[in-house]
């Protein structure tokens, strides 16, 4: 039995050592807002929170949190204020095209203004890189985590 | 009288038989118990020994049906099926001709093995482990699969040659423990020297494709890929490495800031290390440490401290574009690994090589270690980036992450796709 927690919540669960945090949330928690893209850590759509950092969960095996680690996932991640202006700016924005990246996006978007508010173009290059997009909507993002560092 | 002795007679009588048959079905029990208990450390030793990951053909084949190619500067040699199948495996071989393929390198035919089989390894190794590893080989369901013909050039293709050369290379000794080490040392010996076969891969070969023995461990190149100089030498071995870190190189294929084990000896770590006893871990690393140490071979870089941020642009855009498109997604760009050490870069001797041997395999072809928490596991980029591209992200890796300054061309690249 593992303790997550997970957007302020605890959860246990009775799961393999080497099930990914990203099978836990989906499959066994029923939290189907984190997204199975690639499954080996190159595309990003299954990016959570781990302590404020971006993490790819669909390779992050729940063993390997600590316990009290703290987990943010696409459903809680608008209840910070950061998180919040970020999704008012996606709307703003329309950044969503398909949308199956986009929490991934999200939740990297954060993590990098939580760490730089007023990120570069590099910074911004840097800080999203990981997290691709089929639709291309990289300029619109871009454009989206500029009106929050701005704002 | 009569009736009670003749009762206690019979009961007496009763109990002895029923003693005997408990008897006997108790000696039948522990032949058996003992039977399993070969059999047990039969699977440990051929574990030890990472039989599997020669004779199984990694296109999809059974466990030790072999079918394996290999490609040898006289031409392709193919692992034997070594199942107890009575046609295509070892199933009509007797104990003998099992440790004679193991210690003489010679078949039940009669007919003479090629050193790609590391039977100058195995020779250290007691017939009483090499048949717990028959015991256990046979405990295995047969598969029928005929072996693959050997394609090798004449004068090579002469098997009966072999034998000067055993004469002059293979020892057929057993391994005889060093009273004045201690028996952690000795074991530790003999699973790096016998059953590990460790310096089939990093020590260097001479001429005659023999282990050098005056360079043993001291590193090699073989498959393409650099078997590191695993002597106890401070710099260029692992002799400055603590005994920690060497114990979770061998045991897990990663060591923060040391090193990462990827292509052969991934495979090593996978199907044999990872198996062991943290008792044998410890032995092996125990006796790594005394080897004398051989100067040669790459250095360890000094881990750089790096800022976690983009560096400014230098004389490689190129490979710092590809780097931030690729690779800093995992690797970050202080190279401590986004959510695993796994992926951190600081400290490997793959990062400070010239010739980025290692460093262009696991471009081109990726790598994965299994574990028990997880696999670990990193995409090849071969079909995604164009020679151009890996050769400037290589260059910018080396310069970056090590105090190496690479030279990398995309010709190269091009070269070390197709390997001869």
């Amino acid at each position: 039995m593992l303790t997550l927690t997970i957007n302020g919540a605890d959860h246990q669960v009775d799961v393999p050592d080497d099930m990914p945090l990203l099978w836990v949330l989906r499959d066994v928690l029923g939290m189907t807002g984190t997204k199975y893209g690639c499954g080996i850590a190159q595309c990003g759509a299954c990016t959570v929170h781990l302590d404020g950092m971006a993490v790819r969960s669909c390779v992050l095996p729940v063993s390997n949190i600590a316990q009290g680690q703290k987990i943010v996932t696409i459903e809680a991640v608008g209840q910070s204020d950061l998180g919040k202006k970020v999704q008012n700016a996606w709307l703003e924005h329309e950044v969503v095209q398909c949308g199956y990246c986009q929490s991934g996006q999200i939740m990297s978007a954060v993590a990098l203004l939580d760490k730089k508010p007023q990120p570069n173009d590099e910074d911004i290059d840097a800080g999203m890189s990981g997290n691709i997009c089929r639709c291309c909507t990289y300029t619109r993002i871009r454009g989206a985590i500029k009106s929050v560092s701005q704002a | 009288m009569n009736v009670f002795s003749t009762l206690w007679g019979s009961v007496t009588r009763g109990t002895l038989n029923g003693a005997v048959s408990v008897a006997l079905t108790l000696t039948a029990l522990s032949v058996q118990a003992a039977d399993d208990a070969t059999i047990k450390r039969g699977e440990y030793l051929a574990r030890a020994a990472d039989c599997v990951a020669c004779h199984l053909d990694e296109n999809g084949g059974k466990p030790y049906a072999g079918g394996r190619g290999f490609k040898l500067p006289f031409g392709m040699l193919y692992s034997p099926n070594i199942t107890p199948d009575n046609e295509t495996g070892i199933g009509t071989w007797s104990d003998d001709d099992f440790v004679n393929a193991m210690q003489k390198g010679v078949g039940k035919d009669g007919k003479h093995y090629y050193p790609a089989f590391p039977y100058t390894s195995y020779t250290l190794m007691s017939r009483d482990d090499i048949l717990a590893i028959k015991a256990y080989l046979f405990s295995l369901p047969p598969v029928k699969q005929p072996n693959k013909e050997n394609d090798i050039s004449f004068p090579f293709n002469q098997r009966w040659g072999m034998m000067f050369w055993n004469f002059l290379f293979n020892p057929n000794e057993r391994f005889q423990p060093d009273p004045s080490q201690s028996a952690e040392w000795n074991r530790g010996a003999y699973l790096v020297e016998g059953a590990g076969h460790c310096g089939e891969c990093h020590t260097p070969r001479n001429l005659f494709q023999a282990r050098d023995s005056s360079r043993n461990l001291g590193g090699a190149v073989i498959q393409g890929w650099k078997a590191y100089n695993i002597s106890g030498d401070k710099a260029t071995g692992i002799g400055a490495w603590p005994d920690e870190a060497l114990a979770s190189y061998l045991s897990t294929g990663h060591a923060e800031g040391y090193g990462v084990a990827a292509g052969p000896m991934a495979e090593a770590v996978n199907h044999s290390l990872r198996h062991l006893t943290p008792e044998d871990i410890r032995a092996m690393v125990v006796y790594l440490k005394s080897v004398p140490a051989q100067t040669y071979g790459l250095a360890r870089p000094e881990p750089k401290m790096l800022s976690p941020e983009p560096p400014a642009k230098g004389n490689n855009p190129l490979g710092q574009k590809t780097f931030a498109d690729a690779c800093v997604s995992c690797h970050l760009w202080d190279g401590t690994g986004r959510q695993s050490t796994f992926a951190a870069l600081k400290g490997l001797r793959t990062v400070n090589d010239p010739e980025a041997t290692n460093l262009v395999q696991v471009l081109l072809g990726g790598g994965k270690l299994e574990n028990p928490h997880g696999d670990h596991f990193m995409p090849g980029f071969a079909r995604a980036y164009s020679d151009q591209e890996l050769a400037a992200v290589t260059n910018f890796v080396l310069d970056h992450f090590g105090h190496a300054k690479g030279m990398i061309t995309a010709e190269e690249i091009a070269k070390r796709r197709n390997p001869e």
